[in-house]
């Protein structure tokens, strides 16, 4: 795309001769870096600023306190071999399915439902679905640890409808915590990205699905050929979002299991916080905070990417 | 193959608004016929019935000779062409030419062979692996047309397919459609609000107004013999001149001028009040009609010179005439007449003149009225007076 553009531009000038310094219309001009330099000067200051400092911090050991001592990169080595980090990592894997993959699918099969049988008073659900997206990650913690509670609504439905014996601890259960987890974070993002699709597919002209009915498409062929198609950027958005809530989730980890029991709801985040105020391994919880960063950067990347060739193929 | 026959199809929307209204229409097996009408009345809901994708409140429709009322639109066997094409946005040229083909399991090598041969008519071999963002509205329609071509229906539907194309791209495939209509033959049901391209596509041209049909007829027949009031101001540009009449046995009285009726003009004979119209090429330049005619002097209150022909526009001494039928044509009107002397409440005359004679601005003028085209309604009803061809 870039070379297209450029070689376009060149052909331009040369059809067209012009002083020098003066750009094409349309070509890039350095004023744009006066409208950008607030908000870089943010950026700089308050996100590329820590990052430096903590890449800096994990080449050093350092309890938090005392002198810190450089080592190189050997953080980095022993990180490679840390099983409770790999474990870790893995965890944050089966979080993006549940915080990403599912409610994306589950989004768009509503989306796709909606558009074909319009629901009345569609206003309010959306409104609704999209509250937890303004709850604080602490308040929606207390009030799912409530609901998982041993004797919270979760398992006295279980035991009203004869179930019982499916009830249990969820927070607790080493098998079933981090699901649980999980379940919420499909709570909290499925309203997301259903706010998302539902305001993408209305920019779809509605001649489209009416050709799609006359060239024979039936409710799967027009899903695929019409809706799917036309909320290509806003899957993508969503997808971005939320692999992103999924992999630097704390607060919801940190206020119901806190990546217990047994480190079966370790996360990343949650690891990187343990290190740096529980065991004075700052050096170390840089290291892990350096790594998490550079895994979202790839991961948001590697998503654009996908979708940027689609759309092209 | 197949004609349409629709027999009282009416629609009633949700919100209570009836858009068509009992309309019962013949459409012979290949012929192209234009629905026309001002905004809003209803044109596009009856195509979107014929297409099945709209529920017909009440009536039947037919296309060939089964009946389709409540048959899904897949299976009704048309073609659609949108107004704004409606393209698949990720699909190249040719997969939107294919995707009906591949919908209806059309086996691969046929389906290219349709679409190879479609791009071919159309010109668009060159054009195949290009999405629509890389089209211009020419090709984006005509990739629309193909779309619809290679799916050899029994039907093309089109709602206005033409109306986002530039003046003069809209002429030359108003020429392609209509070759391509001769070259196929498929029975093809347009909408259009534009009455030029009713009038040079249309084999029949059905007027409609607020829902309900007001004629169907050749383009000849409904500018010669309209049917009422409003199809006789809502087809012809400039539009019929109308104003309040009395005629007596051999004569007629409108605004202080006085004409003699031939004995075959409907009302000859009779003794009545009526609304006259005359199409402002029955007014001639004196010089050029014939001496039998009869003249009347007026005087110039603009002059529009298009070149061969002047319009001349002048106000008679008689009030406008207004009713439902009049406004609905004038404002569907796109020309600038209906501003032109607006807030004047007499009524307004044009005569369209030979470009030749120079008319200036309040320059008294004797124009000869053809008075064997005069057209007679009736003023409460709007309906046409003594047109033996017009059924009552
Ligand atoms: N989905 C709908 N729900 C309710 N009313 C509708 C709907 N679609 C159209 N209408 C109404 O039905 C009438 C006819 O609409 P239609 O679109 O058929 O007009 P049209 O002749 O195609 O006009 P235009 O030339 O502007 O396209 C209008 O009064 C319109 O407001
Ligand atoms: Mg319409």
């Amino acid at each position: 795309m870039a070379e297209r553009q450029s070689a376009g531009a060149g052909l331009l000038r040369r059809l067209r001769p012009r002083r020098r310094d003066e750009p094409a219309p349309g070509d890039p001009r350095n004023i744009g870096w006066l409208y950008v330099l607030p908000g870089l000067a943010f950026y700089v200051l308050f996100t590329l600023a820590p990052l430096v400092h903590t890449v800096y911090y994990s080449l050093f050991s350092w309890d938090g306190l005392t002198a810190k001592t450089y080592v190189g990169l050997s953080n980095y080595s022993s990180a490679f071999v840390d099983s409770a980090l790999r474990s870790s990592f893995v965890h944050s894997a089966v979080l993006i399915a549940f915080y990403a993959v599912i409610p994306v699918i589950l989004g768009l099969l509503l989306t796709a439902a909606l558009t074909r049988h319009p629901v009345r008073g569609f206003r309010f659900f959306r409104t609704a679905l999209f509250l937890p997206q303004l709850i604080a990650g602490v308040v929606i913690a207390q009030a799912w640890t409530w609901i998982y509670d041993d004797n919270g609504p979760l398992n006295w439905a279980l035991r009203e409808v004869g179930l019982g014996s499916l009830a249990r601890p969820w927070l607790g259960d080493f098998s079933w915590a981090l699901p649980a987890i999980g379940t919420i974070g499909t709570w909290v993002t499925y309203g997301l990205c259903m706010v998302l699709f539902v305001s993408g597919v209305q920019k779809i002209p509605s001649t489209l699905y009416d050709a799609a009915r006359v060239d024979g498409a039936g409710a799967v062929r027009e899903f695929l050929a019409v809706t799917l198609p036309g909320l290509r950027g806003e899957v993508l958005v969503a997808l971005v979002l939320t692999t992103i809530n999924a992999l630097r989730s704390f607060d919801i980890v940190y206020n119901t299991t806190a990546g217990g029991p047994g480190g079966t709801t370790l996360v990343p985040s949650m690891y990187m916080y343990q290190n740096a105020f529980l065991y004075n391994k700052v050096g170390y919880a840089a290291a892990v905070a350096t790594i998490l960063a550079v895994t979202i950067f790839v991961l948001a990347a590697i998503v654009l990417r996908v979708g940027d060739r689609s759309e092209r193929a | 193959m197949g004609g349409i026959r629709l027999d009282g199809a009416t629609k009633v929307y949700p919100n209570g608004v009836t858009a068509v209204e009992a309309v019962s229409l013949e459409i012979p097996d290949g012929e192209f016929m234009v629905l026309v009408g001002p905004s809003g009345c209803g044109k596009s809901t009856l195509l979107r019935m014929i297409a099945g994708l709209e529920h017909v409140t009440e009536g039947r429709i037919f296309i060939g000779d089964e009946d389709v009322t409540s048959v899904q639109p897949r299976a009704r066997d048309i073609a659609m062409v949108f107004q704004n094409y409606a393209l698949y946005p990720q699909m190249t040229v040719e997969d939107n030419l294919g995707f009906g083909l591949k919908l209806r399991r059309v086996r691969k090598n046929e389906r290219e062979r349709r679409v190879t041969d479609v791009a071919r008519i159309l010109g668009l071999d060159t054009l195949m692996a290009r999405k629509p963002a890389a089209l211009s509205g020419g090709q984006r329609q005509r990739v629309a047309m193909g779309r619809a071509m290679v799916r050899e229906p029994k039907a093309f539907l089109m709602d206005e397919p033409l109306s986002n194309l530039d003046a003069k791209l809209r002429v030359t495939m108003r020429g392609e459609l209509a070759r391509l209509h001769d070259r196929l033959g498929v029975t093809t049901v347009y909408v259009t609000h534009d009455q030029v391209e009713a009038m040079t596509l249309g084999q029949r041209v059905a007027v409609l107004r607020d829902g309900v049909l007001q004629q169907c007829d050749t383009p000849q027949n409904l500018f010669h013999h309209p049917a009422n009031l409003f199809v006789a101001a809502f087809m012809g540009s400039p539009s019929m001149n109308l104003v309040d009449a009395a005629v007596e046995r051999d004569r007629v009285t409108f605004a202080g001028f006085s004409l003699p009726l031939p004995d075959d003009s409907p009302l000859a004979g009779e003794t009545r009040e009526a609304i006259l119209g005359i199409r402002p090429t029955d007014l001639r330049h004196s010089r050029e009609a014939s001496p039998e005619l009869p003249r009347i002097t007026v005087r110039a209150d603009v002059v529009e010179e298009l070149g061969g022909v002047s319009n001349l526009l002048f106000l008679l001494d008689a009030p406008r005439v207004v009713t439902d039928a009049t406004r609905a044509a004038a404002e569907a009107g796109s020309d600038d007449e209906g501003t032109l002397l607006a807030d004047d409440q007499r009524a307004r005359f044009c005569a369209s003149v030979d470009g030749r004679r120079n008319v200036d601005v309040g320059e008294e003028v004797e124009l000869a009225i053809d008075n064997t085209h005069l057209h007679f309604f009736d003023a409460d009803t709007g309906r046409v007076l003594g047109d033996s061809t017009i059924p009552a």
